[in-house]
């Protein structure tokens, strides 16, 4: 027993021992630096060099949102939303998107279209910096232009963006070094020419394949550059810890004006958004169909923080019009009568999504409010499945719809579908998940007899979603969809200048489409978000833009 | 002895050769690939085949796997897609370092908790407390990870506002006294994750150590000591202690390699930045570098855990001391 006393002896002994010393170099090590922290953190400091007619008020506070780790930092290679939320903000273009949705000159000054409407011509702002204080020139923009095409770079979303330049494929296949379609023609202008007159040049210049990047760094460190890149947005990326934060910082010689807020936490760790909302570790957190009740109640401490704002994302369920019984009109027809997605909507996702009108979502130019889609009607339903060459539900093959999931049961809405249309037109339809990958790859090679799928606008133009999805020559068209009609359409929108016509041939083009019900339109997505009342001016908007420089945060 | 654990160590690479190119032949099987994955929506097949080109994706597997093995046994696992612009290894070692101390802790909780709970109900086998311990571990055992974790979060988060939400802050934090005296106390991120790991595990471990002392209480070595005489305490400190620990030395082993997969739901609702969420991440969206990454370091672990079992049974139980068994 005298052993086991010695041993606890020597124990506590010990913890004595680290306790002393812990503390003791803890007091030394915050003593001798909580000089420089104090300097570092209270921000603020005024070296305001902007332009004279903005806001030059230094940047102050934080704001502090739950996000997630980047795919990339590179411009050119993202091609997924959440990259693009950080690198609007770190990075700019010629054009941007505006809290409006216009699309306005960024890093460009004024531009000039040629009468052709295959030209144009960007005229650069004087006061435009890389966060290291160099000015951007048009070279800037041209060797940018040429990095985000070439092959080496190998972006998967060049041509998407791009591939109107002249140039731009031969560039990215190889076959060229470098893309005539960009000329720089003084240190101030830069001109484009494209492959035929397009008006929705200037929307794709909003997205960052075409953001300029600093040539001197990435020659530098062309492996490593984008963990601490230079770009020319309103912030920059101060720390990156993977897995855990992102910390901006607000770029005090930002040509737009200094950004209001000094400091933009991302907590990237995951977890309960609002939870820790609650807890006040969070700034904005978004609300799920199981907390949104809460936030609708009046009563609740997160009604007044809660907002409702409409999504450039539409869900739909896709028919493969080459596959058996959906290469007949009459067949997909009667499964869009046979489903109430005002119900559905209602009782599956408790209103946080708004019925689909159309395929253009709210605030995209050509939207219309009227309901354009095949109403809820069991009779029309039945009568339309009858005018089928299968003439009754019997004479239909077995039919499969595929979705996205590792469950052992589909997505709820799925299965509220698959019973009214077993109520109503007698048709059994099979659910069948796969996961993500493999999805895509069904998908993509066209075997998927009926999907369930959604579409992101990538820029505010109905090009973007009805010409790329729709016209019988596009490579995204996966339905198989053809109409001569809508091609013909499509075709004319894609050159026609006037604005007006213009949307007027994607207005008609898109009731063509739903008409011939290649897909069902099911949803517009929503973002359901409460913000702390600290912090003055946050909005969501439909798609990602730059949007942290509007923000001010009070406390 | 020696030559028993060279020979175990000859097979390691042998083991591992067949490992990875099972892992290699089977995700690349497997549809889609993560090119298509990057490329979001604009999955144009011809831009696709020229990324993938330029990825160097569109060779032979056995080409590719070579060059796979080239880089792997120089310690370069080559690059993500789900994170570009980094190397495999910077990304999976912190989060596996993350994991492995979380998991650690975890172990040590269940190993200190679930073996004296276990003596004391095999000891007080007969009694109204045996069943109670051990139904109460029961119900604890049955609770899954995922409906724990909201109710403690609740309870001890919320309502208590004890400790935080979520998130990852080491092992040790320091607790200040006067703001002079400082004690390093576990870190307060660590409770709740460590709550919710344990309370399944520590259950297992109990039962596991009551069954064997309840069987070793009966054997003939045991009655002899208690016939000359011994104190209780002895008997059971000197006899069924070391006894009962056998079979958990296998758990250890296991549970050791389960810990470093990761705790997905603990990690992944607690935000932890472990290896749990990040391999289920990296299998979805076929991130194969990652993959493969993580497979050879597991499958490395688990050969090498197995034979540090396999030596410690030798050395807590002298009967199957390898190699020298003839008695």
């Amino acid at each position: 027993m005298g052993g086991q006393n010695r041993v606890l002896a020597i124990l506590l002994g010990v913890l004595a021992v680290l306790v002393l010393a812990v503390g003791g170099l803890s007091a030394i090590l915050l003593a001798s630096g909580s000089g420089d922290d104090d300097g570092g953190s209270s921000g603020g400091v005024t070296t305001s060099s902007g332009g004279g007619e903005v806001d030059t008020s230094p940047a102050s506070g934080r704001i502090r949102l739950a996000s997630g780790d980047p795919i990339t930092l590179d411009p050119h290679i993202a091609g997924d939303a959440l990259s693009a939320e950080y690198i609007v903000e770190i990075y700019s273009g010629l054009m941007t998107i505006d809290p409006d949705l216009n699309i306005v000159p960024d890093l460009a000054a004024s531009f000039e279209v040629s009468d052709d409407g295959t030209q144009y011509t960007f005229v650069l702002r004087d006061d435009a910096f890389f966060h290291t204080g160099r000015r951007v020139t048009a070279e800037d923009v041209k060797y940018s232009i040429e990095r985000a095409s070439s092959r080496e770079v190998a972006s998967p979303v060049a041509l998407a963006y791009l591939g109107d330049i002249v140039g731009v494929r031969d560039h990215f296949f190889g076959l060229a070094d470098d893309v005539p379609g960009v000329e720089v023609i003084d240190e101030r202008t830069v001109r484009f020419t494209l492959d035929a007159p397009k008006p929705y040049f200037l929307a794709k210049m909003t997205y960052p394949t075409s953001f300029v990047v600093d040539r001197e760094q990435i020659e530098a460190n062309p492996r490593n550059w984008t963990r601490k890149p230079n770009g020319t947005g309103p912030y920059e990326l101060q720390e990156w810890r993977l897995g855990e934060r992102i910390v901006l910082r607000a770029n005090e010689r930002y040509y737009g004006g200094v950004p209001k807020v000094a400091e933009v936490l991302y907590e990237l760790a995951g977890g309960s958004a609002l939870t820790r909302f609650e807890n006040d570790e969070l700034d904005v957190a978004p609300i799920t169909v199981n907390d949104v009740d809460r936030a609708r109640d009046p009563s609740s401490d997160l009604a007044p923080l809660y907002t409702v704002s409409p999504q450039f994302t539409i869900s739909y369920i896709a028919f493969n019009t080459n596959v058996p019984p959906f290469d007949d009109v009459n067949v997909r027809k009667a499964f869009g009568l046979a489903i109430d997605r005002g119900k559905i909507a209602e009782v599956t996702f408790n209103n946080m999504l708004l019925p689909a009108t159309g395929i253009l979502p709210p605030q995209l130019p050509g939207f219309t409010p009227e309901d354009k889609t095949y109403e809820f009607d069991p009779d029309a339903a039945r009568a339309a499945l009858e005018a089928s060459t299968y003439g009754s539900a019997d004479a239909l093959p077995s039919i499969v719809i595929t979705e996205v999931g590792g469950g052992a049961e589909g997505r709820i809405d799925t299965q509220a579908f698959l019973e009214q249309w077993r109520d109503v037109l007698g048709v059994s339809v099979e659910i069948r998940q796969t996961d993500f990958a493999t999805f895509l790859a069904d998908q993509d090679a066209g075997r998927l007899q009926m999907f369930n799928a959604g579409w992101i606008m990538d820029y505010p133009d109905p090009e973007d979603i009805l010409d790329l999805k729709f016209h019988s020559e596009s490579a995204l068209n996966d339905v198989a969809y053809s109409n001569a009609e809508v091609d013909d359409l499509l075709d004319k929108a894609r050159v026609e200048r006037d604005p007006e016509a213009r949307i007027q041939d994607y207005q008609q083009a898109e009731r063509l489409i739903v008409q011939d019900a290649a897909w069902l339109p099911l949803y517009f997505s929503q973002a359901h978000v409460v913000v702390n009342p600290a912090v003055k001016g946050w909005f969501e908007p439909p798609m990602v833009i730059p949007r942290l420089r509007f923000v001010e945060v009070d406390r | 002895m020696a030559a028993y654990v060279v020979r175990r160590l000859l097979w390691l690479p042998v083991t591992l050769l067949i490992v990875t190119f099972l892992t290699f032949v089977i995700a690349r099987f497997g549809p889609g690939d993560p090119v298509s994955i990057a490329a979001g929506q604009f999955r144009d097949p011809e831009v696709l085949a020229q990324v993938r080109a330029e990825r160097g994706l569109d060779g032979s597997l056995l080409e590719q796997y070579v060059r796979w093995l080239g880089g792997a046994v120089r310690g370069d696992f080559g690059e993500s897609f789900l994170q570009q612009g980094f190397t495999v290894n910077e990304l999976i070692f912190p989060k596996m370092w993350v994991s492995a101390q979380l998991g650690f802790m975890a172990l040590v909780v269940v190993f200190t908790l679930g073996i004296p709970l276990g003596l004391l109900a095999a000891r007080l086998n007969g009694t109204w407390i045996d069943p109670f311990i051990i139904s109460a571990l029961l119900f604890l055992q049955a609770i899954p990870v995922l409906v724990i974790i909201p109710p403690i979060l609740w309870l001890f988060a919320l309502q208590f506002d004890l400790m935080p939400v979520g998130g990852w802050g080491g092992l040790i934090d320091i607790w200040w006294i006067g703001g002079v005296i400082a004690i390093p106390i576990p870190d307060p991120h660590l409770y709740i994750p460590l709550l919710s790991m344990s309370l399944g595990g520590f259950a297992g471990v109990a039962r596991l150590v009551r069954i064997t002392a309840l069987e070793i209480q009966t054997e003939d070595y045991i009655r002899t000591a208690r016939a000359k005489g011994l104190p209780e305490s002895t008997v059971q400190l000197k006899h069924v202690l070391p006894n009962s620990l056998l079979p958990v030395v296998t758990v250890v082993g296991f549970a050791l390699v389960g810990i470093l997969e990761g705790a997905f739901f603990t990690e992944t609702l607690l935000g932890i930045p472990g290896i749990g969420r990040f391999t289920f991440e990296a299998v979805v969206s076929r991130d194969y570098d990652v993959i493969m990454a993580i497979t050879s370091i597991l499958a490395s672990v688990f050969v090498l855990m197995n034979l540090a079992v396999e030596l410690t049974y030798g050395w807590i139980d002298p009967r199957i001391r390898l190699g020298e068994a003839r008695s």
